[in-house]
């Protein structure tokens, strides 16, 4: 089953296209990636899902049209914005509850504390949300998309400004909501937290979809991309045949930039042929940040 | 409880946690406008108002604080969201716009009425008062008169953009309307006709000779005609702010 499905959605401000014909869908359960630079359009998308922006096309949350089935479609979805936003009359602890109450949830008290606790947000419970920090703010703001325990979850940018002990515990806890069932779509300017959380890679640019692809596929789909050797010799003795292929070099470490994996093996012949010893061999595949730019260059 | 309530009570704990600007301001104010303007005007010359200066004052202040505040209620909630963000976290909720609409609305008539009720325990003493004239009257034009500025203050939050454009909207045109309402003097006491004439166009009027009817029976307007006028604003004003909000001009992109 889909738990969201995205059709023909545009979107125009003025003459302006932010979003053009974005058609993609989203199995129940999944947590995917979506990414795409500054711009491209990821978060007019999710607020078209989130039903705070107008646009054209169909978009269904868990079966329900986010236009038509506008209260259905919102109960089965959790968003985290992009801005940080905040109530200053209300302290945590209320701002929790009453986002509940929104949402028709009511005697949820211990959910709302171990989200509380798993936010980091405790200590904070009655503390006016106007004096939390940036970080606190925006880990309020997770809190809030979980109290009514969405099947779907959209976070956009949810870490910006969040330290990196906290961050690790959040993707834990997301983890686990997405082991659960929990279905997790996913903006983030850390392509590593990306490749490590994500299965699946949907990029946007200007507007367009310009793939969608499991994150294994998405990575194998470009072995051509150069790969990166390290290679650490004794005394720093290496090959002149090898110059051409010299990226960096830090002491006696080499970065090699290799086209394909078959100049490895010319590489090693050359160090052979001069007797050097190699003290250390690192080879870098493409990751996805390698990936992601080259999409961008195309 | 349904969202629809969660988020009136959310509005009402909003002003709530305020009392000194919400409550005791407003108290403040009429008490001082009733000690200043009463003492001065209670036996003056050509005041004409058909009571003792202080017992017709006593309504007028009233309704100037449920007027103001009812409207200060829905447009500084909506227009502080706004800036605040926090506006995403209502409009992403499961309401309905005739909900969001209604549950702001309901909150400004709430807060109007709550001031309305502290300010008149604070200056009632000031007049001649006995048990209102009719209660049913004096409920109507509370409920609607808080309804229209309710419904107003609603229109000014979702068109402003800026605290500014809010500003300019409650400086220039609500609180002229409202304090040229026959608040402190009877409009049919204005000599030009021309602007005794503009003074009876102002929608206003009709709420607070209404409100003074109920309360100690006075005559400057025709009630019936009052009634209906009123009603039938509310009727259009909310309307208008319903369509607004569906439309999410302002708050949707």
């Amino acid at each position: 089953m889909y738990i969201l499905e995205i059709e023909n959605v545009s979107k125009v401000y003025g003459t302006f296209s932010a979003l053009e014909n974005i058609s993609f869908k989203i199995d129940a359960g999944d947590f995917v990636g979506l990414l795409g630079v500054n711009g491209a359009g990821k978060t007019t998308l999710i607020s078209a899902i989130s039903g705070i922006n107008h646009f054209s096309g169909t978009i269904k949350v868990a079966g329900y049209d986010v236009i038509t089935q506008e209260k259905l479609a919102k109960l089965s979805l959790g968003v985290v914005p992009q801005e940080i936003a905040f109530d200053p009359f209300l302290n945590v602890y209320q701002t929790l509850k009453f986002q509940s109450g929104l949402y028709g949830v009511q005697k949820n008290k211990e959910w709302i504390y171990e989200i509380m606790e798993r936010m980091y947000l405790s200590d904070k419970a009655n503390v006016k949300t106007k004096a939390l920090s940036g970080g606190m703010k925006r880990r309020l703001m997770v809190a809030q998309a979980l109290v009514h325990k969405p099947q779907v979850l959209i976070l956009d940018e949810p870490t910006a400004g969040v330290d990196v002990e906290i961050r690790k515990n959040l993707w834990d806890f997301i983890k686990e909501l997405n082991k659960k069932g929990h279905t997790i779509l996913l903006t983030s300017h850390y392509l590593d937290e990306v490749e490590e959380l994500c299965h699946k890679i949907i990029m946007i640019d200007k507007g367009k979809l310009v793939t969608q692809k499991t994150k294994a596929d998405f990575i194998s789909a470009n072995e051509q991309l150069p790969t990166i050797v390290e290679i650490e010799t004794q005394d720093g003795k290496f090959s002149d045949n090898l110059q051409s292929m010299i990226v960096n070099r830090i002491d006696n470490t080499y970065q090699l930039r290799l086209e394909n994996n078959d100049q490895l093996l010319f590489v090693l012949n050359c160090l052979n042929a001069i007797e050097a010893k190699i003290l250390n061999l690192n080879l870098n595949k493409p990751n996805l940040e390698d990936v992601f730019i080259s999409y961008l260059k195309r | 409880m349904s969202p629809f309530f969660v988020l009136i009570r959310k509005e009402t704990y909003r002003f709530l946690t305020v009392p000194v600007q919400t409550i005791f301001g407003p108290m403040v104010t009429a008490f001082l406008y009733q000690l200043i303007f009463g003492s001065q005007f209670q036996h003056a010359q050509g005041s004409n108002v058909g009571f003792e200066y202080n017992t017709f004052l006593v309504p007028g202040l009233v309704m100037l604080q449920v007027l103001s505040n009812s409207f200060a209620n829905s447009s500084s909630s909506i227009i502080q969201s706004k800036y605040t963000g926090n506006l995403v976290f209502i409009l992403m909720a499961p309401l309905t716009a005739i909900e969001l609409y209604g549950a702001y609305l309901i909150s400004s008539i709430i807060r109007g009425i709550l001031s309305g009720m502290a300010v008149f325990i604070c200056i009632a003493w000031f007049g001649n008062l006995t048990w209102p004239h009719s209660w049913a009257t004096v409920c109507y034009f509370l409920i609607f008169g808080s309804a229209i500025t309710g419904g107003l203050g609603v229109i000014a939050g979702i068109l402003s953009t800026k605290f500014d454009h809010l500003a300019a909207s409650q400086t220039f045109v609500f609180t002229p309307l409202v304090y040229l309402a026959g608040v402190f003097y009877n409009v049919d006491n204005i000599k030009i006709p021309s602007l005794q004439i503009i003074a009876k166009l102002d929608p206003f009027l009709y709420v607070v000779d209404g409100f003074r009817h109920g309360l100690i029976h006075s005559f400057n307007s025709d009630v019936v005609f009052s009634i209906w006028f009123v009603g039938l604003f509310a009727v259009l004003i909310n309307f208008i702010g319903y369509l607004l909000m569906r439309s999410g001009v302002n708050m949707k992109h």
